[in-house]
């Protein structure tokens, strides 16, 4: 298995429930995962596990043979390789487009950041923005330089989060094909979050339900549709019943 | 857990390093070598000092040229100052502390931070009376703290002592600064030493009944408010007068004319004064040159200098009071001892307190 | 094992250090609580303390009130409206924090007495003697006026930031959905900016009861007034420190309700999608109301004593020596600068602390740090001292080492001073460090670390420039406080070392505050300058 993640649990300080129960993963090199759920069900964390940014109560996270934790070993974010893209994208204000991609380049030399820098900008098709400030983007094109500056160092998975969730509708159903087509074209494992089942179908390999922060069904995007209508039927049916009818 | 953790190790290291600040203050300086501490061969006296007028930096220069000793100054408050030569300890590089109360003199001495010094010079200048009877500090000058009273309101016929003040016709008529300060307190205290706290208390009390107005301001607000005809006599000390007959502005002076000076109690215990004045630090390093500076302080020429500039009366008997000074009269001083006023200072503040004197 | 280590890198370790450099005064001060009472503190009990505390309650709630009504009604005009002169009242309104509210007592008091200005002039130009009370500004209300005037723009810079940055679509929407300018002023502004109000309004209850200058010379006693009768008068440290720690007790609660009020915020961040509000004119007798008002305030904040002041300069021009005046202009640039620097140095490490741990505990320590500013100045002051002491004390064997004949050096050096700068104006610098690392959030941290940057690279490169508005706002406000600062500098400094607040403060309390107009006038200037160029570096920010 490219990426294992085993029995991952986790809840923040001051509260009782636990934000992630017992999680396990197995993801293949090149996979498009999604995480699908309800807000607040623990999306989120999920992928702030993985990145570093949290420290969970146990499990084990292993890619490619390095275990980046478990009850020995805790490996800070910036050791990870792995690359986020998050809900409000997070590009430094500060930096032009081109200073944002090529600031996770270290330890290379200058030409082949910018090499690697144009070759990003190519693959999100954003060649002539190079020299502009984030805020003088649309959404639209924010959200592709912070796909491009999560990729650009080659990490060996990447997390998104929510990626569309900023967007209009017209612009989401052009980016999820984007998106799809530049995962694939750089054969990225990777891992994202949504709330939007289109967005899953579309997009995935396979699909992760999370509820209340425990899994509630894995399988490819097919197999789900089942589970989805059986569920569908099931909660209309306790709405009915709940409801006194006074239908006259 | 790692939260508590970290807390532990947060109270941990407080706890250690309150513990060093502490066990610290009892120990024994290691360097306390005292003995063969070159005391002549600097050439400098360090100098805290309470008073912040212009005048003295001008006798300090002079005292530098004359005697190639530099003076070095920290100006500040007299407490705090006080505070921080004890806080030095054996350690402090103060010399010479000079404050411009007797009580804050007492108070220094109490705290066994300065030394008992002697020269014929100083006993030659300065009358014992103006001493430290252990010669812990001696007397630089005098001020005096008067009656003003309104020339076409107040005939000097009807002013006589302090404890007249108190007397019904002038009730809503007196004036006078909060107790906060301590000239106020150092007459208090005076009055303790002569009177028993019983009749300070009274005195306040009866004070209080009469005031024009709840204490503010400095000195020179209490006369500006005689011209203001918020009342119609004030105590305060009468260099503040003196400046304000000299002011640049021109208003101020026209308040200063209109008033004049009543020295109360000549038939009784005789006009409050208190003096500035400055005693050598128990470890001074430049002993010699503070002594030197003190004689040099109180000799006529410096004497002279702080009668004419500051308005002050000198304690050097070679040496006339200025001409404004003089043309105020002679008066009979309050005679206790200087000790008295920081003695009873405490004293003084409590009975201000329960007599509602802000 | 490894997993917790890593949590204790140079920085944590750093910021801890820090806050226990800075609390370890203080905890003088919080054990002195705990020593049995004696007659003193029955006696302040019985007859005194009842009146101060009142007295500083009403002093600094009633202070608390019209600094917000003020500086909040001028940050709505200004980040909403346009009117004749609003560009220059924007930056000008915070000239009247270059005024040393003691200075501002002393001179309003000297305008309005029976010899100011005002008195004369009607006196002799209109022959008018009306009763000298109209004209008494030393009492409560003349103190809170005072306070007001020269401490509103702590409210107002800090809300004026906050509003300009709001979202315009929101306060327009309220605005859409017909609610006129009154009722989304206290439905939506008021609403939204209670952080930066409450922000600003602690900064001024924090700068009242620390005061001492103003109450003392207008005869009002508070808390502090207490704290140095009992330590002074009575000689009798166990009691004031009582009194402190009762002090640092009501401003723990302050803080903490700050800290409520502040509550569980999303932290906004710079976000790329904020729209600029579009200001609306106002015309006719409006707009010129809207400019009278802002003009009215900085007169009374600024123009009438600074005119004044100048008078006063004219009047005693050549009474005083001036020749050394060049080197008090050096040495309060230098001590204000130099401490002005630590300070945010210190806030950055101490705030990116604070942002990075977790747990109830360790989140409040950083706070603990502003305790300082509280505490009277003179306090402070001993508390160092002692401190330095022992400290020299440590290191006697060192200064024999290398030949020093002397075993206090720290503590007869200007390292003195500075500290206790640090110590008393921590918290000044931090707040605004703290709103500007809330602003940014922890996004943006997470971003540049998921890309490989380690904790001090992302501090340097993406941290930093990011708060480059916080930290000179941060800078400033620091730099003018020490300016400004007067108990601390008297008693702390160096021998022959004189700055223009110890000057100014030398004339003043002798009751010449004529003499002291030169000195104070040049701590106006170059805080005011001081103020212009922090506006000037702004503005190109906001480009
Ligand atoms: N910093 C935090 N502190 C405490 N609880 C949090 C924090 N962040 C998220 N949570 C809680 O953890 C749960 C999962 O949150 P999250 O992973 O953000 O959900 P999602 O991304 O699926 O909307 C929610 O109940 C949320 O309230
Ligand atoms: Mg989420």
């Amino acid at each position: 298995m490219f990426v294992a993640i085993e029995d991952v649990s986790f809840s923040y300080p001051n509260t009782q429930a636990p934000a992630l129960d017992r999680f396990t993963l197995d993801i293949k090199k090149g996979e498009v995962i999604s995480i699908l759920g309800r807000s607040g069900s623990g999306k989120s964390t999920i992928l702030r596990l993985l990145a570093g940014l949290e420290r969970p109560k146990n499990g084990r996270l292993v890619i490619q043979d390095e275990t980046l934790f478990d009850d020995k070993t805790f490996l800070q974010p910036e050791k990870r390789g792995i690359g986020m893209v998050f809900q409000d994208y997070a590009l430094f204000p500060h930096m032009t487009v081109a200073a944002n991609i090529m600031f996770g380049l270290s330890g290379m030399k200058k030409a082949d950041k910018k090499r690697r820098m144009h070759e990003m900008l190519e693959l999100v098709e954003l060649e002539e923005y190079e020299k502009r400030y984030p805020h003088q983007l649309s959404g639209g094109q924010q959200q592709r330089v912070a796909i491009a500056r999560a990729i650009a160092p080659n990490p060996h998975l990447i997390l998104l989060d929510e990626p569309f969730s900023n967007l209009d509708a017209e612009l989401q159903g052009k980016i999820r094909k984007d998106l799809r087509e530049i995962l694939k074209k750089a054969n990225i494992t990777s891992i994202f979050v949504t709330h939007d089942e289109k967005d899953a179908h579309i997009l995935a390999d396979r699909i992760v339900k999370l509820k209340d922060g425990k899994m509630d069904f894995v399988g490819r995007p097919c197999d789900m549709l089942d589970t989805f209508r059986q569920e569908a039927i099931a909660e209309s049916e306790e709405v009915l019943k709940s409801q006194p009818v006074v239908n006259v | 857990m790692k939260k508590l953790l970290s807390f532990l190790l947060v109270l941990g290291t407080l706890l250690v390093l309150a513990a060093c600040g502490s066990s610290n203050s009892s120990e024994e300086e290691p360097a306390e070598t005292s003995g063969d501490e070159t005391e002549t061969a600097s050439n400098e006296v360090n100098l805290y000092t309470a008073r912040h007028y212009d005048v003295d930096d001008e006798l300090y220069k002079k005292f530098e040229e004359e005697t190639g000793i530099k003076v070095n100054l920290i100006k500040g408050e007299a407490d705090e100052l006080l505070e921080r030569i004890k806080r030095e300890g054996d350690a402090t590089q103060a010399d010479l502390f000079l404050t411009a109360d007797a009580g804050r003199l007492h108070r220094a001495k109490e705290d066994g931070i300065l030394q008992s010094v002697s020269s014929d010079v100083l006993d030659e200048q300065i009358p014992a009376n103006f001493q430290d009877e252990d010669q812990m500090w001696y007397g630089l000058t005098k001020r005096a703290r008067v009656i003003m009273y309104d020339k076409e309101k107040v005939d000097p016929s009807e002013l006589s002592t302090y404890e007249a003040l108190t007397e019904d016709e002038w009730a809503g008529r007196v004036l006078i600064r909060s107790s906060e300060n301590i000239y106020n307190q150092s007459l208090l205290a005076s009055f303790i030493e002569l009177n028993g706290e019983e009749e300070a208390k009274e005195w306040a009390a009866g004070m209080v009944e009469n005031f024009a107005r709840d204490p503010e301001g400095g000195d020179r607000d209490q006369a500006k408010a005689i011209a203001a005809g918020v009342g119609d006599v004030a105590i305060m000390n009468t260099y503040y007068f003196g400046q304000m007959l000299n002011s640049e502005d021109p208003e101020e002076v026209k308040v200063a004319e209109s008033l004049d000076v009543f020295f109360p109690n000549q038939d009784t215990t005789g006009t409050h004064v208190n003096v500035s004045g400055a005693g050598v630090v128990k470890s001074a390093k430049n002993q010699e040159n503070a002594i030197k500076l003190l004689e040099f302080l109180s000799a006529p020429e410096a004497q002279e200098t702080f009668a004419s500039v500051n308005y002050e009366y000198p304690v050097n008997e070679a040496v006339e009071p200025s001409e404004l000074l003089q043309s105020w009269g002679d008066f009979k001083e309050q005679d206790i001892s200087m000790s008295a006023l920081g003695e009873n200072n405490a004293k003084a503040i409590l009975l201000f307190n329960e007599v509602g004197w802000k | 094992m490894q997993r917790r280590l890593a949590n204790f890198n140079i920085w944590t370790v750093g910021a801890v250090v820090i806050i226990l450099m800075l609390f370890l005064p203080n905890l003088t001060i919080v054990t002195g609580f705990f020593t049995p009472s004696n007659d003193n503190w029955e006696h302040m009990k019985e007859f005194v303390l009842r009146q101060f505390v009142i007295n500083s309650l009403i002093l600094t709630l009633a202070t608390a009130f019209f600094t917000i009504l003020i500086g909040l009604s001028l940050a709505w005009l200004i980040a909403q409206y346009d009117f004749p002169f609003r560009r220059f009242l924007k930056w000008a309104l915070i000239l009247p924090l270059s005024i040393p509210p003691f200075i501002g007592a002393y001179t309003y008091h000297g305008i309005l007495n029976f010899t100011g200005a005002v008195q004369t002039t009607l006196r002799e130009g209109f022959g008018m003697e009306l009763d000298p009370a109209y004209f008494d500004i030393m009492n409560l209300p003349g103190a809170i006026f005072i306070y007001t005037m020269f401490l509103y723009p702590y409210v107002y810079t800090i809300t004026q930031v906050y509003l300009s940055e709001q979202s315009a679509s929101l306060i327009e929407s309220t605005r859409l959905l017909g609610k006129g300018p009154w009722r989304t002023f206290f439905q939506v502004v008021l609403p939204i900016s209670r952080i930066s109000i409450i922000a600003g309004a602690s900064l001024v209850v924090l700068e009242v009861l620390n005061d001492y200058g103003v109450v003392k010379y207008y005869g009002i006693q508070t808390f502090t007034t207490a704290i140095f009768q009992s330590w002074f008068g009575l000689g009798d440290l166990d009691t004031s420190i009582k009194l402190a720690a009762s002090l640092m007790g009501f401003v723990i609660i302050i803080l903490l309700i700050e800290k409520l009020l502040r509550g569980r915020r999303q932290y906004s961040y710079f976000s790329t999608k904020v729209r600029p509000l579009q200001l609306i004119p106002l015309s006719g007798w409006k707009g010129f109301a809207a400019a009278g008002y802002g003009m009215l305030i900085l007169s009374l904040g600024f123009f009438i004593p600074v005119i004044q002041l100048i008078d006063w300069t004219i009047l005693t021009f050549g009474t005083i020596p001036m020749e050394e005046f060049l080197r008090y202009v050096q040495n309060s640039v230098f001590v204000a600068g130099l401490s002005a620097t630590l300070i945010v140095i210190l806030a950055l490490i101490v705030g990116n602390f604070a942002r990075m741990v977790q747990g109830k505990y360790t989140k409040l320590l950083p706070k603990l740090t502003v305790l300082g500013y509280s505490i009277p100045g003179a306090v402070i002051a001993v508390a160092v001292v002692t401190a330095f002491v022992a400290l020299d004390g440590y290191l006697a064997p060192v200064y024999m080492a290398i030949g020093l004949e002397t075993t206090l050096v720290l503590s007869v050096s200007i390292v003195l001073l500075l500290a206790a700068y640090i110590i008393r104006f921590f918290a000044i610098g931090y707040n605004s460090i703290e709103t500007g690392y809330d602003k940014i959030g922890t996004n943006f941290r997470d971003a540049s670390r998921l890309l490989g940057a380690g904790p001090t690279k992302t501090f340097f490169k993406v941290d930093v420039p990011m708060m480059k508005g916080a930290i000179i706002s941060g800078f400033i406000l620091v730099f003018i406080d020490v300016l400004k600062e007067i108990p601390l500098t008297l008693i702390l400094r160096p021998f022959n070392f004189d700055t223009l607040s110890t000057k100014a403060f030398q004339y003043a309390s002798d009751e010449k505050i004529m003499e002291a107009s030169q000195a104070s006038l040049l701590i106006v200037g170059i805080s005011a300058l001081a103020i212009v160029i922090f506006y000037k570096i702004l503005e190109k920010e906001m480009d």
